[in-house]
């Protein structure tokens, strides 16, 4: 008997995904749809691109999420959606398709703060981990750096008062032709370069804030002035300043805050440079590393449907006439 | 047969229930952009209006747009939602037909419009024809001046219906032989389109709820920077 089935929905920026999780955090199925073909082309996000395929996406990934879970409508407890923050038009279409699937199936809705369940995405593969942690979210659209001192409260302790890192990368990549998105591939070129040029590590001994633009146009002049370079040296020394800035911050902070555990989170976090470094400073520290698997740290539905159920029990449900907030923030 | 009608392309957004007896409720709101909000509702309330139970809806129909596009995808996410939801097909209406409906009884050229924003507007053209309208022309995008150049250019007597000739009732009010309809209908109503859809459940025109797709008449704009990028290397 499977009980306190949640179905998942994620439509907040450019993944159209859907997931059945248990109370237990069992991932049934997770289900993503990535339009990051589509956007390529244009170096970025487009929000009526996305809208336009999330509309097309949205029923074929629910319904194969469902298939794969090998579960009924009449087997579903929670239909959680994304509500925020993200881009408006997109997130609309999920809380629209959860609302409309809570009401036909009779069964609760509840709206999910996307960065909560970033949050969570480390509890889908260690539903065991002990709190206090330290989280260290990074992707395209944030860079925030988290305590979590017991479930469903949290503190922030800094964030980006300009680009975000995934921001940093992708404009680092476009100057450097190497295309979208420019994580994966400035981390794929890193491999084989050498850390040999010093970018700044701006305000590495300030705070737990964090500025991602002036590394940004550091690493852009240098190439201006320097157009020899090889493009893999540059990658190399622009990540090597990356990963020091982020790693050294949440280090800081869970020294600071007498954390049990070091967790990263978001698409950011399937960088291979970070998530060595986050094991590494864990094993000096005595820490609790989690660095979840590739698939959890990019937007996914498993994440949202494990935050909706353990929201659902605390709080209890959304109301029906509840829709989006694009500039939601983590309380 | 019972048919939910969803309608949501335009600043209104709103839903009916009916069937072979006709409308049995239905309901509207058009303040604020609160489409997403209050269409789950509308359609509670109107089934507990029409003491019917959700598993008694056979169809669910719905405003394909053309029509504003965030409106547009919270009125076709949701009756795709629905219909998937349940199990039954769908069936997709143009806003475009649900405007030109209610003047279906003038004899004169029947001018549907809907304010697109950015200066221009959706319109199609329609005849009555015995029981109904025909569209005789395409579905497309103009500024108002050229739509009243070329009312002028074909100087058929015309009637001007939605929401676009209303917004720009000024390039429209002095040329010859247009007149405009009642601002009242100047939304597509819900009502609307369970009786159109009506009569196509009746000509057994469904589809299943993945091939619904929302009519939007305009490319996104980075694509259409793209294409004139394109055209000009
Ligand atoms: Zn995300």
């Amino acid at each position: 008997m499977k009980s306190g089935l949640t179905l998942g929905i994620e439509t907040s920026c450019d993944e159209t995904a859907a997931s059945v999780v248990t109370s237990e955090n069992v991932v049934l199925s997770s289900v993503v749809s990535s339009q990051v073909d589509l956007h390529a082309r244009y170096g970025g996000v487009v929000p009526e691109v996305a809208s336009r395929a999330h509309v097309s996406l949205i029923n074929p990934v629910i319904a194969q999420a469902l298939v794969e879970a090998g579960v009924e409508p009449k087997d579903i407890d929670l239909v959680a959606a994304t509500n925020g923050p993200g881009l408006v038009g997109s997130l609309l279409i999920g809380v629209s398709a959860a609302k409309a699937l809570s009401l036909v199936w009779g069964k609760p809705y509840i709206g999910v703060n996307h960065l909560e369940a970033h949050l969570y995405s480390c509890f889908l593969e260690e539903p065991d981990l002990e709190l206090p942690l330290i989280v260290l979210l990074v992707s395209g659209g944030h860079t925030i750096l988290v305590q979590m001192e017991e479930h469903l409260r949290y503190s922030i302790l800094g964030q980006t008062l300009d680009d975000a890192v995934g921001e940093a990368y992708d404009k680092v990549a476009r100057y450097l032709g190497l295309g979208y998105p420019g994580g994966p591939v400035i981390d794929h070129l890193a491999e084989t370069g050498s850390n040999n040029i010093e970018f700044p590590r701006p305000m590495i001994n300030q705070g737990y804030d964090f500025s991602f633009s002036g590394l940004k146009t550091a690493v852009i002049n240098y190439v201006r002035q320097n157009p020899e370079t090889p493009a893999e040296d540059v990658a190399a020394s622009f990540q090597e300043a990356v990963v020091e800035v982020l790693t050294s911050k949440a280090r800081k902070a869970a020294a600071e805050t007498g954390a049990k555990g070091l967790c990263i989170g978001g698409g950011v976090a399937a960088n291979s440079r970070l998530r060595e470094e986050i094991f590494d400073i864990c094993l000096e520290d005595g820490l609790h590393p989690f660095v979840p698997s590739r698939a959890y740290c990019t937007d996914n539905a498993a994440m949202v449907a494990a935050t909706g159920w353990r929201r659902f029990l605390q709080d209890g449900p959304s109301l029906l006439d509840s829709g989006a907030n694009p500039n939601l923030k983590l309380s | 047969m019972i048919i939910l009608g969803i309608e949501s392309a335009t600043a209104q957004v709103g839903c009916a229930i009916g069937g072979h007896e006709g409308v049995l409720a239905s309901i509207h709101s058009a303040r604020g952009r609160r489409h997403a909000e209050n269409l789950t509702p509308q359609i509670e309330f109107v089934l507990k209006q029409a003491r019917i139970n959700m598993n008694e809806i056979s169809v669910v129909a719905v405003d394909v747009g053309p029509g504003l596009y965030t409106g547009l995808r919270v009125g076709v996410a949701t009756a795709v939602s629905v219909a998937f939801g349940l199990g039954v097909p769908m069936i997709g209406v143009s806003s475009l037909d649900l405007l030109a409906y209610p003047v279906r009884h003038c004899s004169k050229l029947i001018v549907a419009t809907i304010d697109a924003r950015r200066g221009e507007i959706f319109h199609a053209d329609y005849r009555q024809v015995p029981g109904g309208v025909q569209r005789v022309s395409e579905p497309s995008v103009s500024t108002p001046d050229d739509l009243a150049a070329e009312l002028q250019a074909h100087g058929n007597e015309a009637i001007l219906v939605g929401d676009g000739a209303v917004r720009y009732a000024d390039t429209f009010t002095n040329l010859r032989g247009v007149e405009a309809a009642e601002p009242s209908i100047a939304f597509p109503s819900a009502a609307s389109i369970v009786q159109l859809a009506h009569a196509k459940a009746l000509r057994e025109e469904f589809v299943v709820p993945t091939e619904l797709e929302p009519v939007y008449l305009r490319k996104p704009d980075a694509v259409e920077i793209e294409n004139q990028k394109r055209r000009l290397l």
